[in-house]
């Protein structure tokens, strides 16, 4: 683009900025944010998880992966267990609900319609987490809404408050709005034209699904499994508000050493090195197979 | 409109409705929940799940629970520093980093949107190490745990998600705007705030509105970079719920929900109306 | 919403773990000695007319604040925690920086008093100290009372649904007889010392057990009971037992006395176990970082004035240490056997001891394990 001729190009200044001025306002204020409250705070940790038992007020003497080494003891590693299959189960569950749900929303209503009905759905996601997590208990406690609307149709009581089924259900409920809000951002980009194809050659609908709706939306799927599993594998409020005294997780866990009854912040902050490794290896897995996915001619 | 399509589209329709009737059911899943807490917001008993009459009471007793409103207007507080900030610091580091080149980049990239990975309880933990182990004894106790700190945690997260959204706006810019601009005798300064900021202000509305709730919402970094008794919403409902509930907290989550229906209403409405307006011009 | 997986490429990760694995590493090798989190007194004097207080839920309402507030004009807010360690954890995490007064047991006293986290009290401040009972006057945690203003006593025990439980409940070996009929209606303390104390009794044992065989043995057999019980809590069983969900819950006595008075009705009881449990005697301490050393105070001699705690022990039903007190209670309060148990029932019991911090991680170790089954 050239400007005008006939009108002089703008002098520089004499007293141009460097050049190196511009990214560093940009990217310093960040850099450094993130650097103190991000960065040396991660590293702290890890320094932190060397130390056997620490409380606030003793000396730090890193000495050794012993905090480590107590997570793989059979004491432990069910905590571990039980974290993994509350997320990979949420995961599922919210996959199996929120699919429906989405592909309605962007394939079946018009367009005017799909913001409102979205948004409708995900509303419940502005009140409190912690308050609907209560209303779960009011419903799923022995004398609860549920159980009294069972005995109204004459079946009998479930017990499910303080157990797992409690804390699988509270989970999916507070993760399904994630999951459809993803799955739709994904579902909404699909070339319908391909179906319309699809059906002109005569495929039939599940056939479509299978061999066109899923293949196209995936990285959205693989983007909420992920959101779902990540968020699900720190959730502390759910197993501990629902739980009761046998669904021991890794957050809660955690939870308990620093703010709770056990003080070691040295076994916390093991814990909480191993829970961002897993979290990483689940990263690293769905790279790796996305991309084949991708490189697959997706 | 031909056969074929003539089919797809009855196929369309053969494809069983049973989604229309999930979704419904699924809608009901959402907000029973909200329903029941409702219920009981009006039901004049504290323990019974049966209904024993229409009362007002738990919301007068909410909106007289002094200890309840300071925790909300706290969690506001800290939500609308924290969303101010970070959409300042947030957008400035996506511009940056959909511009330049540098060594360290990818580095600085993956430590950027970290927040948006690991799980919030690492972050919690790691922010109150950092804080009782560094910034107070180094500030020789200026900075305590309260309101700032969890301010500051608070930055760190929103920064990650604010900047993500910006930037996927970014790409999908016009690359010469902002060099026509310069070309034209702007300033870099009056180039990003006259050309590029419009341009990118969905995005940070966006970004900025996600970060809000989220902020809102977050228990762990709250609890533990909390100090000095101060409480946000979440803080303290959490604490009720541990020392017995009263059904107050039931009345919260019924205004709660009003409120923001209501302000989700408008802010359609309000989107709605430009999107005429610019469908006029 | 737009991928995140896009913005991390497998190198850059791999290029972000090894930098800080290296940084890591120099940090650790670096050494240290230094201290996590002391907490500092307090350096500025806080608001005149401001009092924050760290205390149990069942010491405080609003009523009392109020009457407080017309009393001296001072503003009061609390926060509550259920337990003495975590009460503990918050005040060392530098996180309690804003209270004025806080009510520690009475072995937790000691602990503090040893690190040095209390003000030695100006007893010429504090008016009433007289008042308070010859058993109290002097405590084996604080002598002298030199720190600490004895404020309720009592002990731990089982409240239960008589109702539902045809049979009688004495002791804690009744948890484990009764195991299969109160599955999951059961609750127990969210206390490391209670808990463990208890099954330690019920094997014989003191409370206060240092003998890691014994220990093990307490912790083996709460293995056995941990899948009947519901959850550990300290505060929240009272709305649940009294709805029904709940049949058994391990707790306080004044908790315990506060349910069977409100609810009248409903036929609870509370029962303090034969083979002794813990006798435990709350204190009002003022911390060392306190900005309001004064108005605490005045909380303190408000506290101790006769009228005052009779009027809290009706209202709140826990037990007062003041004679004065005591002697002006209306008789069915004075009488109540749970609030102020007579001395036969008190022989077995034990008060809580702090134990040396070797055998303080042994419980912390099996009662992390025990809530990780």
């Amino acid at each position: 683009m050239t400007a005008d001729s006939s009108r002089p190009s703008p002098k520089p200044t004499t007293k141009a900025p460097p050049k190196w001025l511009e990214p560093l306002v940009l990217l310093l204020p960040a850099g450094v944010w993130l650097l103190l409250l991000l960065v040396i705070p991660t590293l702290l940790i890890f320094e932190l998880s060397l130390v056997p038992a620490i409380r606030p007020g003793q000396v730090v003497n890193p000495s050794g992966l012993e905090n480590y080494f107590r997570l793989l003891q059979p004491d432990y590693l069910p905590v571990l267990g039980r974290s993994l299959f509350f997320s990979l189960s949420t995961t599922i569950l919210t996959l199996l609900l929120g699919f429906p749900v989405a592909y309605w929303i962007a394939l079946k209503i018009p367009k005017q319609w799909q913001n409102l009905v979205l948004l409708s759905f995900v509303l419940p996601l502005w009140t409190s987490s912690l308050l609907r997590s209560y209303a779960w208990i009011t419903i799923l406690r022995p004398t609860g809404v549920m159980n009294t609307a069972l005995n109204l149709l004459k079946l009998p009581s479930l017990d499910i408050l303080n157990r797992e089924p409690a804390v699988l259900i509270g989970m999916t409920y507070s993760l399904l709005p994630y999951m459809v809000l993803i799955l739709y951002a994904a579902l909404e980009k699909l070339d319908r034209r391909l179906l319309e194809a699809a059906a002109d050659l005569g495929a039939t609908p599940s056939q479509a699904f299978w061999q066109i709706t899923v293949p196209q939306s995936f990285t959205g799927i693989a983007a909420g499994a992920l959101l779902v599993f990540i968020t699900g594998m720190g959730d502390f409020v759910n197993p501990e508000l629902l739980g009761g005294a046998s669904s021991m997780t890794v957050a809660r866990l955690i939870y308990n050493q620093f703010l709770g009854v056990t003080q070691n912040w040295g076994f916390g902050s093991a814990l909480s090195m191993l829970l961002t490794l897993v979290v990483s290896i689940a990263i690293a897995l769905l790279l790796k197979y996305g991309d084949r996915n991708a490189a697959s001619g997706v | 409109m031909t056969p074929s399509s003539q089919n797809f589209r009855s196929a369309q329709f053969r494809l069983p409705s049973w989604m229309a009737w999930f979704t419904l059911l699924m809608f009901g899943f959402m907000y029973l929940p909200i329903a029941v807490l409702a219920f009981y917001s009006f039901n004049d008993s504290r323990y019974s799940t049966g209904w024993k009459g229409f009362t007002w009471k738990w919301y007068e007793s909410f909106l007289n629970d002094s200890r309840i409103l300071t925790a909300l207007a706290n969690s506001i507080l800290v939500a609308g520093f924290a969303v101010a900030i970070a959409a300042v610091v947030g957008t400035l580091m996506a511009v940056g980093l959909a511009r330049y080149r540098f060594p360290g980049k990818q580095v600085y990239q993956s430590i950027a949107y970290l927040p948006l990975i690991i799980p919030d309880i690492s972050m919690a933990v790691a922010t109150l190490v950092f804080l009782a182990a560094v910034a107070i004894p180094f500030s020789g106790g200026l900075i305590q745990l309260g309101l700032g700190t969890i301010i500051a945690a608070h930055v760190v997260f929103c920064l990650s998600y604010i900047a993500i959204v910006v930037s996927t706006r970014i790409n999908a810019l016009n690359p010469h705007l902002e060099e026509a601009a310069l070309d034209l005798g702007a300033t870099p300064v009056q180039a990003f705030i006259q050309v590029l900021l419009p341009e990118l202000m969905p995005a940070i509305v966006s970004g900025c509105l996600l970060a809000f709730v989220l902020s809102l919402d977050d228990f762990l970094i709250s609890s533990f970079t909390t100090g000095g008794g101060v409480k946000t919403l979440p803080i303290e409902i959490f604490g009720r719920i541990r020392t017995g509930v009263k059904p107050d907290i039931n009345a919260l989550s019924v205004i709660l929900i009003t409120a923001t229906g209501f302000l989700f209403a408008v802010a359609e409405y309000l989107r709605y109306r430009t999107e005429q307006k610019r469908f006029k011009d | 919403m737009p991928p995140r997986r896009s913005a991390l490429t497998a190198r850059s990760r791999r290029r972000f773990l090894q930098t800080s694995a290296a940084i890591a590493a120099g940090l650790a090798s670096h050494g240290c000695g230094w201290t996590l989190a002391e907490v500092r007194p307090a350096s500025a004097k806080g608001d005149k007319d401001k009092l924050s207080i760290y205390t149990w839920e069942s010491y405080i309402d609003p009523a009392l604040i109020d009457t407080f507030h017309t009393h001296t004009a001072v503003d009061v807010t609390y926060d509550i925690y259920d337990s003495n360690e975590t009460m503990l954890a918050t005040l060392r995490s530098g996180k309690g920086t804003n209270y004025s007064v806080i009510y520690p047991t009475d072995y937790a006293i000691a602990d503090m008093i040893e690190r040095k986290e209390v003000i030695t009290l100006d007893k010429s401040r504090i008016n009433g100290l007289e008042n308070l009972m010859p058993q109290f006057q002097d405590s084996p945690f604080d002598p002298n009372n030199a720190h600490s203003v004895p404020v309720s006593w009592g002990t731990t025990g089982l409240i239960y649904n008589a109702n539902e439980i045809k049979t009688e409940i004495t002791d804690w070996s009744d948890l484990w007889a009764l195991k299969s009929q109160l599955t999951r209606r059961m609750t127990l303390l969210a206390d490391v010392r209670e808990v463990m104390g208890a099954t330690l009794k019920s094997l014989g044992y003191s409370y206060n057990s240092t003998n890691p065989a014994e220990i093990q043995q307490a912790y083996t057999k709460l293995t056995e009971l941990k899948p009947a019980i519901a959850t550990f809590t300290t505060d929240a069983w009272q709305n649940q037992l009294i709805a029904g969900d709940y049949l058994l819950c391990m707790a306080y006595s004044m908790d315990a006395v506060t349910a069977i008075q409100e609810n009248p009705d409903l036929n609870l009881r509370y029962v303090i176990p034969k083979s002794g449990t813990s006798l435990w005697s709350d204190a009002m301490v003022i911390p060392v970082t306190a900005p309001n050393p004064d108005v605490a105070y005045e909380w303190i001699n408000y506290m101790l004035q006769p009228a005052i705690a009779v009027d809290i022990t009706k209202r709140l039903f826990f037990a007062t240490p003041n004679q004065a007190a005591y002697d002006q209670l209306p008789n069915p309060v004075r009488n109540n056997q749970n609030l102020f148990p007579p001395e036969a029932t008190l022989k077995p019991c034990e008060r809580i001891i702090t134990l040396p911090p070797q055998v303080s991680e042994i419980y912390d170790r099996y009662w992390t394990r025990l809530t990780s089954k």
